[in-house]
């Protein structure tokens, strides 16, 4: 099958220039890497602009991109429900309330807060499934950038794979995460520069916003006026939306994954690590701009969608479609460079969350403890390698299994939402115990794993997959919040003194405020505000 | 009991500041990006451009992509120079 864009030397001049600085920032950062914490926090030193940008990127990768396009086409403006519903209200909240305790525990890694607030059981639980989980995704996801570049451009599957891997190998064993926060911020340049092309001649093409009003259905039009009928784009009602989407799954993303978290405790300081995620924010709100537009404009735009649309139509290839559509080489490249910036950056912070976790909450607490930082430097660098040659391995096994993205994100659904429910209580309420915790937490899991199963078999009914997502989102949350505070009430209460600065009430506040144009609190209030402004505008 | 392990205090690793000037990379590779696709706009025929609705993409994208990369360019040595002060 030919491939469905040609690239020319061009495309490729640009594809490798990206690669080039890649590898040269990589080694340009590598007499910096002195010790643990340069590689993997980046010596705590980060200005928040680049954390706050890296932060961003590292959850904007090439397959949400994609998939908030087919979205697009699939649910229409429904789908800003992603964004400033399902992300917004999250990245404030985790700035302002809860990076005090994360940044100001001084925590390395997301499980070693649970093991200084609960137990080490609790942190077991969580370090070792979300090690397992972040490296078989980085796998699943450089199979998908594989295929998706074997189908679209030509690429050899093993050529794509080994290459990518060995470069991602280069500048993370060299800079750490340093490397992967760099390369995220100028992912975050590249995406725009390379979709913001299709937007424009979109919107020329269908004759702007107008122009969708003309020629859409109503029902896609609309985010929140059609989520009560029976017209609903999503398929799910606005308790769901709000409450399994908006609340829990977003929430327990945002506040609970290494992969971004990691990004916040990078930074030089406390008010640096709370502007992190609501700096990030105000870019993720514009985000639909390059994703929603493109998925509506591939409605009107492309042959294969809208009304000759045959039932089971793939809409992920409608961003690629799009490319093709509309953008000569040259600019062609630069889109496709965006895409594999993306692709690359998105298995850099696996990577890097997976050797902090292996390093520091497995091999340093469970194999070898109390050895000098050298030591686990050198360990981190071994499993900088070691990710990479599994994710490769996992990446050739991937391609027996046709769904593998799907189910590699459902199960680590399994452990986002009860994981938001085991902190909100850890950091909140004093009372919650180290057993409340672990219980609280296994249960939740259980709940959701369960909750699965009982859909599969035709037990629970939902209107739509996706409604029942958010719904055994909301089960496992409750399950786990109701689970930690009733086992925490007959069991053994930790010793205050042992949890100052890790939960509320036990926390001094800081006796100096930055000045008014710093504060999160400020800033994060006017991204709410712009939010729910936004959801007016669209209603 | 604190089993954390002891991170000692580096005085050459990354805590000793913000040392590559991200501006620098991203500003040179904008600018190398902008100024291929100018002139690869420059040196093409208008037929390539049927695609993108007649605007010679590669030209105007070109010359916005270098304005972007010259400005963190400037950024960066304006920055260089006041710290020099």
């Amino acid at each position: 099958m030919a491939p469905v864009i040609t690239l020319n030397a061009i495309d490729y001049a640009i594809i490798a220039g990206y690669i080039l600085v890649m590898i040269l920032v990589g080694y340009s950062l590598k007499k910096y890497m002195k010790t643990g914490e340069d590689f993997f926090l980046s010596g705590r030193s980060l200005p928040g602009w680049i954390t706050g940008l890296a932060f961003l990127s590292a959850n904007l990768g090439a397959l949400e991109v994609i998939g908030m396009v087919a979205n697009s086409a699939k649910y229409g403006i429904a789908t800003v429900h992603f964004y400033w519903v399902g992300a917004i209200p999250a990245m404030v909240f985790l700035g302002i309330f809860m990076m005090p305790f994360y940044y100001g525990s001084k925590v390395r890694t997301v499980p070693e807060y649970l093991k200084l607030r609960y137990n080490e059981a609790t942190r077991g639980l969580n370090a070792i499934s979300f090690a397992v989980m972040t490296v078989l995704m980085s796998g699943v996801s450089l199979y998908v950038m594989a295929l998706l570049f074997k189908l679209m451009l030509g690429w050899s599957l093993t050529t794509s794979v080994l290459f990518a891997a060995i470069v991602v190998l280069l500048y993370v064993f060299w800079g750490g995460l340093s490397s992967s926060i760099y390369n995220e911020v100028i992912q975050f340049f590249l995406i725009w520069l390379g979709l913001l092309p299709i937007v424009f001649l979109g919107l020329k093409q269908v004759g702007g916003f107008a122009g969708f009003m003309a020629k859409l259905k109503e029902p896609l039009l609309h985010s929140i006026k059609y989520l009560g009928s029976s017209n609903n784009p999503l398929g799910v009602d606005w308790f769901g939306v709000v409450m399994g989407l908006g609340f829990v799954l977003s929430f327990g993303y945002w506040t609970t994954d290494f992969l971004v978290v990691q990004r916040a405790l990078a930074s030089k300081n406390i008010n640096s690590a709370r502007m992190t995620p609501i700096i990030a924010s105000f870019p993720k709100m514009l985000v639909p701009i390059i994703v929603v537009i493109p998925g509506l404009v591939a409605l009107l735009v492309l042959p294969e969608f809208g009304q000759a649309a045959l039932p089971g139509t793939d809409y992920n290839s409608a961003l690629i479609l799009l490319m093709k559509h509309y953008l000569p080489n040259g600019v062609l490249g630069l889109a496709i460079t965006a895409l594999l910036a993306s692709f690359m950056s998105g298995m850099a912070g696996n990577v890097t969350a997976f050797n902090t976790i292996w390093t520091y909450d497995i091999y340093g607490t469970y194999i070898r403890k109390g050895q000098p930082d050298s030591h686990y430097l050198k360990m981190g660098k071994y499993a900088t390698v070691a990710g990479i040659v599994i994710s490769v391995g996992t990446a050739y096994i991937a391609q027996f299994f046709r769904n593998i993205m799907d189910y590699m994100q459902l199960i680590f659904s399994f452990f986002n939402a009860p994981l938001f429910a085991t902190f909100l209580l850890g950091m909140f309420w004093k009372g919650a115990t180290a057993w409340g915790g672990f219980w609280g937490l296994l249960v939740g899991i259980l709940t959701a794993a369960g909750h699965y199963i009982l859909y599969k078999a035709g037990v629970l009914s939902y209107h739509s997959d996706m409604a029942a997502n958010f719904y055994q989102a909301i089960w496992a949350w409750s399950a786990d919040f109701v689970v930690t505070i009733g086992v925490s009430l007959f069991t053994a209460k930790r010793d205050p003194k042992e949890l100052v600065g890790l939960v509320f009430g036990l926390t001094p506040k800081p006796k100096t405020e930055a000045r008014w144009y710093a504060r999160p609190a400020v800033w994060g209030t006017l991204a709410i505000m712009i939010a729910i402004a936004l959801n007016v505008i669209f209603w | 009991m604190n089993d954390k392990i002891e991170t000692p205090i580096a005085e050459k690793g990354m805590s000793q500041g913000h040392i590559l000037d991200l501006k620098l990379p991203i500003g040179w590779l904008l600018s190398a990006y902008g100024v291929l696709l100018t002139v690869y706009g420059l040196l093409t025929k208008k037929e390539m451009y049927a695609i993108s609705l007649g605007y010679n993409l590669n030209l105007v994208w070109g010359i916005l992509t270098l304005a972007i990369g010259g400005g963190f360019l400037l950024t960066a040595f304006l920055k260089k120079k006041k710290k020099k002060k």
